[in-house]
This record gives structure tokens, C-alpha cells and sequence, in this order.
């Protein structure tokens, strides 16, 4: 009986002590600081590291060496088209960085953002670039060269799902277009039908297409080459990066969304914007493997050579490419010749 | 008294049973959890510690206890309420209603999530007129809160209802006519009878919140340092190719499991020892 007290006594402390432990720092102390203002930013997958580590941290020393109030910036990352998803839904985010513009419109068709608002930033509302490349394993035991390998058969993708990633529309966008400024615009289907056919797993984000290319699934990735670079910045890029002679160059759209901006952030959600395409900020996205809006800036000696770059442009811009190429010809005619 | 065995029990040649139990049990439950301790401590305790300790872990960590703690008290409140109504009074609709309370075990938790977002979510059936307020409790932790505390409504009145019912009337009746108010028979009559299935009842609840993933990951928006829980926190770090972070947060979360389990373990052996002793 004496043990059993002894127990209820010591399961009693532990779970004091848990909840001690869980609410300390939301009790009101004397000398607590006050948990500065903070503004919500949702971003693109790939973004976490680089805007975690470097953007927010240099825009949270602007802001304060300006002489405005405290701000830290909360994040949440994930596909682009999730947090599209996310945004309709009426998560509080107040800045978001799509990976695709199309999202930006989407954002704008269900009333979250107005439309064509992003065009009027700098730069269209594009933040930053970068192209699209092939992740081997090391030594390309498949020997893949370009996008066309890809589609040989025995060689398996792994690639991220168009629904729910703007990495992987872009991925689309590459494989179609390469095979298009090739051939033509069959030339183009062909090619999307005989990568799309070795595609193993389809994961929800770019990001998590990586993870699950790290883990050991499959022969090639197809994603940001400053996915590949950030890791090797980070010294744990595992892989061999493979440079197609023509694909695309992924352009990057800040959305404000102001029906979530609160009167009281105002200055500093607008501050945080133009901060983006402050030389500071752009010359970090360089560092960390982007490529920047401001051509002269593009020093990054681990920057690979694209033969034939190209842009969403050159397919009518993302309404069209997405409706077009996406929706038209991976939707309804790959994806349906592949599973009927 | 050696030797002897319980009835119901088959005496010697456990051996094979046994090892087979263990050789099926091995790769479906031990292997993968000594895995996930393998990897959170593959590169040594210092880097699990440092893993443990990055702020948004022990964001996640608090957070997912507070909503855990929260959940189950106010489940045991509900739960036990519902359970004493659905086992003290006839009314009409009390089979039905008993099949909506324990509707949350049947329902999958991100049916759960997408229910609430499109209940209270700003597109929601009422959240278009509540948000406009200033009353938007999705992609909040209240919200988060909301999820948990209908995912986890049954296991409460799981572990009460079925000992409310087995207490006859007759002791709350005794009580009733020697003068004892509804509040007095219910603390000093049923209390004491139910106070382990209370407190089954209050750890599952715990345990449940601690691990919600579906419900949670649809409703609070996965903000770091607002609403994300432990469970989120792993998913993301694992997703984005953070191995080492996400297990050292799944072990913890794991420890807390076993504890939870191993006083839920004895608790019941205990009773069940009373129960046949009666």
C-alpha cells in the first residue's frame, strides 16, 4: 500500500513537473520580455533554410537598426500549391512566396489577393530564379545527360506532385519545353510521356521529393538546382548534379496578401517586401544558390551553364503554360495514357 | 501455491507460441521504434541533445503538452458528463446519441480537420459570419484545441461509462434518501468508484492529444513558434531532410508514450487483479 502512494505520489510529480515545464514561458513573469510583434510569411517548399538562416535574421537587424519596433518574422513552408491551398482557406499569412505564378492567380480568382496586385513589386513580383536540373546518384551509374535519359527505359524519377508543388508544374514545364525547342510541340508530349512513365514516386513537395531521393528511391530527381546547391553549401549534398542543354529557369512571385495584413504591420510587412530585393537580401539568395533578379549580381561561381535557357514566358506566360501544358497535356493526356 | 495455473490458462509448451508472437511482433512494432532511437542517437548524445534543444523542438514539445494537458482536462469533465448521462438517464434518442459520441473513433482525423475548417474556418459554414468578428479559431491554437478535443471525446467515456454502469442505483438511491444533494452522491458515492477510470480515461485522452497528427496538421497552419505540434514538427523536419531533429523529438514523444503506457499497463493489471479477487 505504501508503494502504491509512493507511485501515485511519484506519477503526480512527473506530470506537475511536465506541465511546469510546458507553460513556463507563457506565465506572466517580472523581466519577461514581451514576445516581439511578428509578421506571417508563408513560402515555397525549398525557401525554409534560406529564409529561416539568412533573409529573416539580416531583415529583422534592418528593421530594428532603423528604429522600428521590434518584429520577428513566423514561417511555415510547404508545396506552393498547399499553401495556396492554405491561404484560401484563411491561414493568417500576410507575405507568401509562391513558387508559381499561377498560383498568384489562383490566390487572386478566390478573392485572397487582387488581381495582377504582385505585378506592380519590382520585377513583376519575381523575387529570385533558378534553373532546373537533373540529381544523379554519385557517378551517374544510369549515365543520364539530359532529359531525354530519362525516359529511357529502367531509369526510375522520382518527382514531386504538380496538384500540390509549383516545383513540380516547373519540372513539367522543363521536360515539356526541352523536349519542344527540340522537336516541336509533339516532340515535347513525347518526351513529358516517356519521363512520366518512369516516375516511381510522386511526393508533395519539391522538398520532400528530395528527401525521398535521399533516402534511396529511384535513379534522378528533377528540381531547383538551388536545391542541390543549398545542400552543398550545408556539405551534405549526396548527389551529382546533371545540367540539361535546355530547360527552364524557375521565376519565384511575391504575393501581399492584404485582406491578412493587420493595420498595426503595415510598415513592416512593406518593409519586408522591398527588403527582398534589396541588394543585401539578393546577394544572400545568390549565396545560398539562387539566382538573382539583378543580373549583375549573379557571381556565384557554383552556378552551372545552361546551354538553351528558357522561361514561362516563352510558353505565353504561367495562365497559359498551366492550362496549356500542365492541365492540357499532363493532366489530360499523359497522366491518362499512363494510368487509363 | 507453485505450479498451479489460472484457469483459462494452457500449462507448458508456451515456448513456440511465445517465440512466434515475438518473431511477428518483431518487425511490425520493436524493430521500426528501436530505429527511430538508432537514428536520433546515431550522431552521439551531444547532437541529440542540441537537436533537443533547438528552439522550435521545444516550441513543439510545450505546445503539443499544454494542448495535451488541456485536452484532457476538459475531456474529463465532458466525458465523464456524457457518460453519466448516457448510463443514468432514459430519454429518447439515448442509442443514437451514444452512436454520435463515440462517432470520433469511426471517423478518420483528417476528415476531422477538414470537418472543422469547413465548419469554422473562414470559408465555413460559420466562420464566414464569425471571422468578419474577429472570431477565427482555425489555423490558431485554439483550433488546434478544438481538433484534439474531438478526436480524443470517446476514450474518456470509454474507460467511465462502462463502470457508471456496472455501479447499480441502488447506492446513489441510498444517498438520495438519507438527504445527499446530486453534487454530494456524485463526489462521495460515484467519485471514488470511478476514479480509475478517470484516470485511464484522462491518459489515454493525453496520449492521444500528444500524437494527434491528421486532424492537427489540417487545422493549425503549421506555424513554427504558434501552432506547430511535436507531431507536425517531426513531420516537417523529416520531410525537409532533417533526420537527426525529427527523431530526437519522436523519441522524447515516444518515452512519454511508454510512460504513459506502462502506469495505464499496471493500472489495469491492478484492477483486474481487484476485479477477480471480488
Amino acid at each position: 500500500m505504501r508503494s502504491g502512494r509512493f507511485r501515485l505520489l511519484l506519477a503526480a510529480a512527473v506530470l506537475a513537473g511536465l506541465f511546469a515545464w510546458a507553460v513556463w514561458p507563457w506565465l506572466p513573469r517580472a523581466g519577461a520580455a514581451r514576445p516581439p510583434r511578428a509578421i506571417v510569411f508563408y513560402g515555397f517548399s525549398i525557401l525554409g533554410e534560406v529564409m529561416n538562416d539568412t533573409i529573416f535574421p539580416a531583415f529583422e537587424k534592418r528593421w530594428r537598426e532603423s528604429g522600428g519596433e521590434p518584429v520577428t518574422v513566423v514561417a511555415s513552408f510547404a508545396g506552393s500549391g498547399t499553401i495556396t491551398n492554405q491561404i484560401v482557406l484563411g491561414v493568417p499569412a500576410e507575405l507568401a512566396l509562391l513558387s508559381l505564378e499561377s498560383d498568384a492567380q489562383r490566390l487572386a480568382e478566390a478573392g485572397a489577393v487582387t488581381q495582377d496586385s504582385w505585378k506592380a513589386l519590382p520585377h513583376g513580383g519575381v523575387v529570385n530564379r533558378t534553373p532546373f536540373v537533373i540529381l544523379v546518384r554519385p557517378g551517374n551509374p544510369k549515365g543520364i545527360r539530359d532529359f531525354t535519359d530519362l525516359a529511357r527505359p529502367g531509369v526510375k524519377v522520382v518527382h514531386a506532385d504538380p496538384l500540390t508543388s509549383g516545383g513540380a508544374s516547373w519540372a513539367v514545364l522543363a521536360e515539356y519545353g526541352a523536349g519542344a525547342r527540340a522537336g516541336g510541340p509533339e516532340a515535347g508530349e513525347r518526351l513529358l510521356l516517356g519521363i512520366w512513365k518512369n516516375v516511381v514516386a510522386q511526393a508533395s513537395s519539391a522538398r520532400a521529393a528530395r528527401t525521398q531521393f535521399d533516402n534511396g528511391f529511384g535513379d534522378a530527381l528533377v528540381t531547383y538546382e538551388q536545391e542541390a546547391l543549398g545542400d552543398r553549401l550545408r556539405g551534405r549534398l549526396t548527389a551529382e548534379i546533371v545540367y540539361p542543354k535546355s530547360t527552364v529557369l524557375s521565376e519565384h512571385t511575391l504575393v501581399v496578401v492584404e485582406r491578412n495584413v493587420r493595420p498595426r504591420d503595415r510598415a513592416a510587412v512593406d518593409a519586408l517586401a522591398r527588403f527582398l530585393w534589396s541588394e543585401e537580401a539578393q546577394r544572400l539568395f545568390v549565396q545560398q544558390g539562387f539566382h538573382s533578379v539583378d543580373e549583375a549580381l549573379n557571381d556565384n561561381p557554383a552556378f552551372g551553364r545552361i546551354a538553351d535557357p528558357f522561361f514561362a514566358s516563352d510558353f505565353g506566360g504561367w495562365r497559359r503554360a498551366k492550362r496549356e501544358i500542365v492541365d492540357g497535356i499532363w493532366r489530360e493526356r499523359v497522366e491518362r495514357r499512363i494510368h487509363p | 501455491m507453485k505450479g498451479e495455473t489460472r484457469p483459462g490458462t494452457i500449462r507448458g509448451r508456451g515456448a513456440i507460441p511465445a517465440g512466434l508472437l515475438v518473431a511477428v511482433l518483431l518487425p511490425l512494432l520493436l524493430l521500426p521504434l528501436a530505429a527511430v532511437f538508432a537514428f536520433a542517437f546515431r550522431g552521439g548524445v551531444p547532437a541529440f541533445v542540441a537537436a533537443l534543444r533547438a528552439p522550435e523542438a521545444v516550441f513543439a514539445l510545450r505546445f503539443s503538452l499544454l494542448v495535451a494537458f488541456s485536452t484532457a482536462a476538459i475531456n474529463v469533465v465532458l466525458g465523464t458528463f456524457a457518460a453519466y448521462v448516457l448510463s443514468r438517464y432514459r430519454f429518447p434518442g439515448r442509442e443514437a446519441l451514444g452512436v454520435v459520441v463515440n462517432l470520433p473513433v469511426a471517423i478518420p482525423t483528417v476528415v476531422v480537420g477538414t470537418s472543422l475548417l469547413l465548419l469554422w474556418g473562414p470559408i465555413g459554414l460559420a466562420g464566414r459570419y464569425l471571422v468578419p468578428l474577429g472570431f477565427q479559431p482555425m489555423f490558431a491554437p485554439a483550433g488546434v484545441l478544438l481538433a484534439h478535443l474531438f478526436v480524443t471525446f470517446p476514450y474518456m467515456l470509454g474507460s467511465v461509462k462502462p463502470v457508471l454502469d456496472e455501479i447499480e442505483t441502488t447506492y446513489e438511491e441510498a444517498a438520495y434518501t438519507i438527504g445527499a444533494s446530486a453534487w454530494q452522491t456524485f463526489r462521495y458515492v460515484l467519485l471514488p468508484a470511478l476514479k480509475g477510470g478517470l484516470f485511464a480515461g484522462a491518459l489515454l485522452t493525453f496520449a492521444h492529444s500528444l500524437g494527434e497528427f491528421g486532424a492537427t496538421v489540417l487545422v493549425s497552419g503549421n506555424l513554427r513558434f504558434r501552432t506547430q505540434t511535436a507531431p507536425l514538427y517531426i513531420f516537417a523536419q523529416f520531410e525537409a531532410g532533417n533526420v537527426a531533429n525529427a527523431n530526437a523529438v519522436a523519441a522524447v514523444l515516444a518515452v512519454l508514450s511508454f510512460v504513459i503506457f506502462f502506469f495505464l499497463l499496471r493500472f489495469a493489471s491492478r484492477r483486474g487483479a481487484a476485479a477477480a479477487g471480488r
